[in-house]
């Protein structure tokens, strides 16, 4: 039991610690910059990186089983270039039809990689970005070879990402309730724990019962619809699809988890890490341009930003675990 | 040919896996033989020789794959490699264009390519517990960065004193010099993975890391060699890139790593560690090159070919592990 | 274990599905072609319905060259492009590299060396990459052209310039002076910081400004780079509204990054205006004289004439009507007569013409087109 409320108490300072990196940085670049931290501002940050935090809770379930999924934003624009073409062809209007739609081809994405990685044994880097050119030429396809669908094409569907509701903007809303959901999922839920428990010990997990193939393929399903999700928010927010958006966009949201500190060799992380990790991302993404950096040297200091994330809580971590090394001797 | 001595340590011998990599190089051989008469009934302009032509630019990346096929095997990954690419490139173009003797240029990239390299390692040998694919996107976003910074705006460098670079893009009758270092660094590459005490150990460390570890291996300085390794072939990449464009742009090398990871894995380099050898690689290289070609020179649609390429990749691992389990149900039956 | 056996079985199904979609999409991206060729005849771009008796194209193979797939804009000149070269008697390729980098590019044009085309013309992702290919091709007989952007001057044999660099930059810089009212804090969210299309632009405008008295008023605040992504582009107009209060204009020339910023300040009801390059469709909804709009007008050329004039100077290159040297003139189709001029890097070049203004009143009639 000591030992349990001993783990408990690392992870818990772990996020403690991403709480107060986050802090330092939002107070660092208040004073570079005074109007960054508004309401209008930090609700325009969000909204703008919705979908690298949204689609950062997926990868956390696919890197607690110890997995990686870099086809996402493939999937992404498929599904959001799917509901763009259907939408601009008139075929289907509204909003919560597109909604439905690419949350289904999403889904429908995931499951097959799902379906390869846990039935084939193909190693989930393999399999991803196979489906990353896969699911990416498909998107391509399906827009007629380049074309675009924008704002006009998308009649009211777009006017999602600009209503609000109860003073939030809706954007934020699918966040919070994302997040909310996943929060009790993965604490209080069977299916939820089972994902921890395949992630820490897949033999052990397997030996007590839990089908590891089925975790395997829904966490990877569970990703596919968030990437669903994603591309009808990256459509509704940005009012146009294209079928090359968020390329490259997965490294975004596997740092996020990493720097959230959840762990590659999977049965490590929480919600709450991915929400501060993807964060903390989004911060450096908006901070940049506004504390004036030259426009050349902010993709370097991003990439330095990223590695001293990480590297700095690394060495936390091991700080961390001299002390209840220490705590256990004594 | 490694196939006896090092190609995985396993537990249990004769396991069915073990024996379906065994002729996994087979199926390629036979797969590379297929795709030359496919892509001959093709294209009417694939012959030898338009094949020879076309192939320097895609040679360029077997460079990247023979180092990249030892840190799957270890069980990791980099993919800062394009961005060494990018880097180097830069490097040289500017030292080229100060009017430095060719030896200097060459020495320029091969060492900045080891310079990038070695930060790889040692960041990952410091903190041995920060996942590889972390670091090294930290460091793709940081080289690339820097090469943004060197070129300025504008973004683009051309090599002003190209009379070196066309020499290294040179050949001999029609094979291309290329080639032939392609095949000799193969080679030695693959003796070293296969019948050397170092290869047996980046098996092991593939394998089982803590076992490895504890048989006195030491992981950390092998690790750091061959990431060290990797930058110097991405240095050396990113010269045979700049021959064949004499110029180098913060574009350069995108997306190399993922072609390097696809080629070792096509040909049957496991990512999860400790299976696979060069040969398998090597043939799968020259596959996916000619279908490149072959289907290029009918120009079909890029995005049908990287479809095609996802398809291979997904298949050529899911396949013989889907045959391996219907055979072990039949047995069991 | 029966259980795994259909598994496999499912497996291996899917695999096959795949293999089959890759064939199926083959002859789909046919159709799409074929689509677009049929849409680009509807359109009606009339240069191509008669030829006004000058040389034909009769057998000649012509590949086009794009940055990259997937782009609208390149779309509707690469459609106008075939379409008058295969009125003409030719044959068009167009090919796409795998990404928007010259690498990729280098691929592409080592395929179109080994068949045998009469010409290459292309839109360079990179300014020097392509020149050791490229001589390649011009030393094996093929004619090489350029539009849209421009491979250096050895490269190349002539360039379709769209607009001129100098008139491109005036109009912005008078569309700037006239919404912000004459005076006034304006600043510039362009591509990439590599982009030479809109780097020179960009020099052109500041040095517009610098000359001219008229502009003394406008103060130039930044130039912001959007990477030609909407998330990036968001985050940067956010930036400088955020950073400069007073900003009353935003000229962003590139189109992912107007439609991007035009969309963060009509949403947010901004004061700051906006005006740049852009595609008419993209930017429909954000067109409009009032406050509830936040583009009034701005600018792009004719990208369908840019298509055709690119495809008669192809044709004409191959035919020996001009060879690229200053100073020639040919007719093309019902265009009219271009002569060639000396460009900016030293080489040649031809200019479409004035870059055209897209406003209230032409808006939805130009979506139509693209």
């Amino acid at each position: 039991m000591a030992n349990k409320s001993l783990i408990k108490k690392i992870t818990g300072s772990r996020e403690v610690l991403l709480a107060v990196i986050l802090i330092l940085l939002f107070i660092i670049v208040t004073i570079l910059s005074p109007s960054f931290l508004t309401p209008k501002s930090l609700s325009d940050m969000l909204k703008n990186n919705a979908v690298t935090i949204i689609m950062s809770l997926g990868m956390l379930c696919v890197m607690l089983v110890g997995g990686i999924d870099i086809s996402i934003m493939s999937s992404l624009a498929l599904s959001g270039m799917a509901i763009g073409m259907l939408l601009k062809y008139e075929h289907i209007s509204g909003t919560v039809l597109p909604f439905i739609i690419a949350i289904l081809i999403g889904t429908a994405c995931g499951f097959v990689v799902g379906l390869v990685i846990s039935r084939a044994n193909v190693p989930p880097i393999i399999a991803t970005m196979g489906f990353m050119y896969i699911y990416r030429a498909m998107g391509y396809l399906i827009s007629n070879g380049g074309e675009w669908a924008s704002a006009a094409a998308l009649g009211e569907f777009k006017d999602f990402a600009t209503s609000n509701f109860l003073g939030l903007n809706c954007v934020i809303w699918v966040i919070i309730i994302c997040y909310v959901i996943f929060f009790f999922f993965m604490k209080w839920t069977r299916t939820g724990r089972k994902i921890y428990a395949v992630g820490s010990n897949p033999s052990a997990a397997e030996v007590s019962g839990i089908n590891v193939k089925n975790i395997k393929l829904m966490v990877y399903t569970i990703m596919g619809l968030l990437a669903g999700l994603g591309g009808a928010l990256q459509v509704a927010v940005y009012a146009s699809a294209m079928p090359d958006m968020q390329q490259g966009g997965e490294m975004d949201v596997i740092a996020a988890c990493v720097i959230g500190g959840v762990s590659m060799n999977g049965g490590r992380g929480s919600v709450i890490g991915a929400l501060l990790g993807s964060v903390i991302l989004a911060t450096i993404a908006r901070a940049l341009p506004l504390v004036g950096i030259d426009a050349l040297w902010q993709n370097t200091i991003k990439g330095v930003l990223i590695l001293v994330v990480v590297v700095v809580n690394v060495i936390l971590q091991r700080i961390a675990d001299r002390n209840a090394l220490r705590g256990r001797e004594m | 040919m490694a196939g006896k001595s090092g190609r995985s340590i396993n537990n249990v011998p004769e396991s069915p896996i073990k024996k379906m990599i065994f002729s996994w190089e087979g199926i390629l051989v036979i797969l590379f033989i297929l795709v030359n008469i496919f892509c001959a009934f093709f294209s009417e302009f694939y012959n030898l020789s338009s094949v020879l032509r076309q192939m320097p630019i895609y040679l360029a990346e077997v460079f990247l794959m023979l180092p990249m096929a030892y840190i799957l095997v270890m069980g990791e990954i980099d993919i800062s490699i394009g961005s060494i690419v990018c880097l180097a490139a830069t490097m040289s173009c500017i030292v080229c264009n100060t009017g430095a003797p060719f030896i200097v240029v060459v020495l320029t990239g091969l060492l900045v390519g080891t310079a990038c390299g070695a930060v790889n390692g040692l960041v990952l040998t410091k903190f041995q517990e920060l996942p590889t694919m972390i670091v090294t996107l930290a460091t793709q976003i940081i080289f690339r960065g820097i090469a943004e910074i060197v070129l300025g705006s504008g973004g683009s460098i051309s090599a002003s004193n190209t009379a070196g670079f066309t020499a290294i893009g040179g050949k001999v009758g029609s094979v291309p010099y290329i080639l032939f270092l392609v095949v000799i660094l193969a080679v030695i590459f693959a003796v070293v993975l296969g019948k050397t005490t170092f290869g047996r150990r980046v098996y092991a460390i593939g394998t089982n890391r803590k076992a490895a570890y504890y048989a006195g291996i030491h992981v950390q300085k092998i690790r750091m060699i061959i990431y060290t390794v990797m930058g110097t072939m991405s240095g050396l990449c990113a010269l045979f890139l700049v021959s064949s464009s004499f110029g180098a742009n913060t574009t350069t090398g995108n997306g190399f790593e993922m072609d390097a990871i696809a080629m070792a894995v096509f040909g049957g380099i496991s990512s999860t560690g400790g299976k696979g050898n060069l040969a398998g690689g090597i043939i799968a290289a020259f596959i996916i090159v000619c279908l490149r070609v072959g289907l290029g020179q009918r120009n079909v649609h890029a995005q049908v070919i990287l479809l095609i390429v996802g398809v291979l990749l997904v298949a050529a691992v899911a396949l013989p592990n889907i045959i391996g389990e219907v055979k072990r149900a039949v047995v069991k039956k | 274990m029966k259980k795994k056996v259909i598994s496999a079985l499912l497996c291996a199904t899917m695999v096959l599905g795949s293999v089959c979609s890759v064939f199926a999409s083959e002859s789909e991206t046919e159709a799409a072609t074929e689509a677009a060729t049929e849409a680009a005849e509807e359109a009606g771009t009339e240069a191509a319905e008669e030829t006004t008796g000058g040389s034909s194209a009769e057998g000649q193979k012509i590949a086009l060259v794009g940055k990259s797939a997937g782009n609208a804009f390149f779309e509707v000149a690469a459609a106008s492009f075939q379409e008058t070269v295969e009125a003409e008697g030719g044959t068009v390729e167009v090919v796409y590299p795998e990404t928007a980098t010259a690498d990729a590019q280098i691929r592409v044009l080592d395929n179109l060396i080994s068949q045998d085309f009469d010409a290459i013309c292309i839109a360079a992702n990179d300014v020097n990459a392509l020149q050791a290919k490229l001589q390649e091709a011009m030393d094996a007989g093929i004619k090489v052209s350029s539009f849209d952007s421009a491979p250096n001057a050895d490269s190349r044999q002539v360039f379709v310039n769209q607009a001129g660099t100098e008139q491109v930059a005036q109009a912005l810089m008078d569309a700037v002076y006239d919404i912000a009212g004459g005076e006034g804090q304006w600043a510039i969210l362009s591509a990439t910081s590599q982009a030479a299309n809109q780097n020179a632009w960009i020099e052109a405008m500041q040095s517009i400004m610098e000359s001219d008295d008229k502009y003394a008023n406008l103060e130039l605040v930044e130039v912001a780079y959007g990477d030609d992504e909407p998330q990036k582009s968001t985050d940067q107009t956010a930036a400088l509204v955020e950073k400069y209060p007073d900003l009353k204009v935003i000229c962003a020339p590139t189109t992912v990054g107007i439609a991007a910023a035009a969309k963060y300040l009509q949403d947010n009801g901004s004061t700051c205006k906006l005006t740049g390059l852009g595609l008419p469709s993209e930017m429909i909804e954000y067109t409009g004289a009032d406050d509830a709009h936040s583009c009034p007008y701005f600018y792009l050329w004719d990208m369908q004439g840019l298509g055709a004039l690119s495809a008669y100077t192809t044709i004409a290159l191959v035919n020996g009507d001009i060879t690229g040297a200053s100073g020639e003139t040919f007719t093309a189709g019902d265009l009219g007569e271009y002569t060639i001029t000396d460009a900016a890097d030293g080489g040649t070049e031809i200019i479409l013409g004035d870059p055209l203004q897209f406003n209230p009143d032409n808006i939805e009639e130009m979506a139509e087109l693209y």
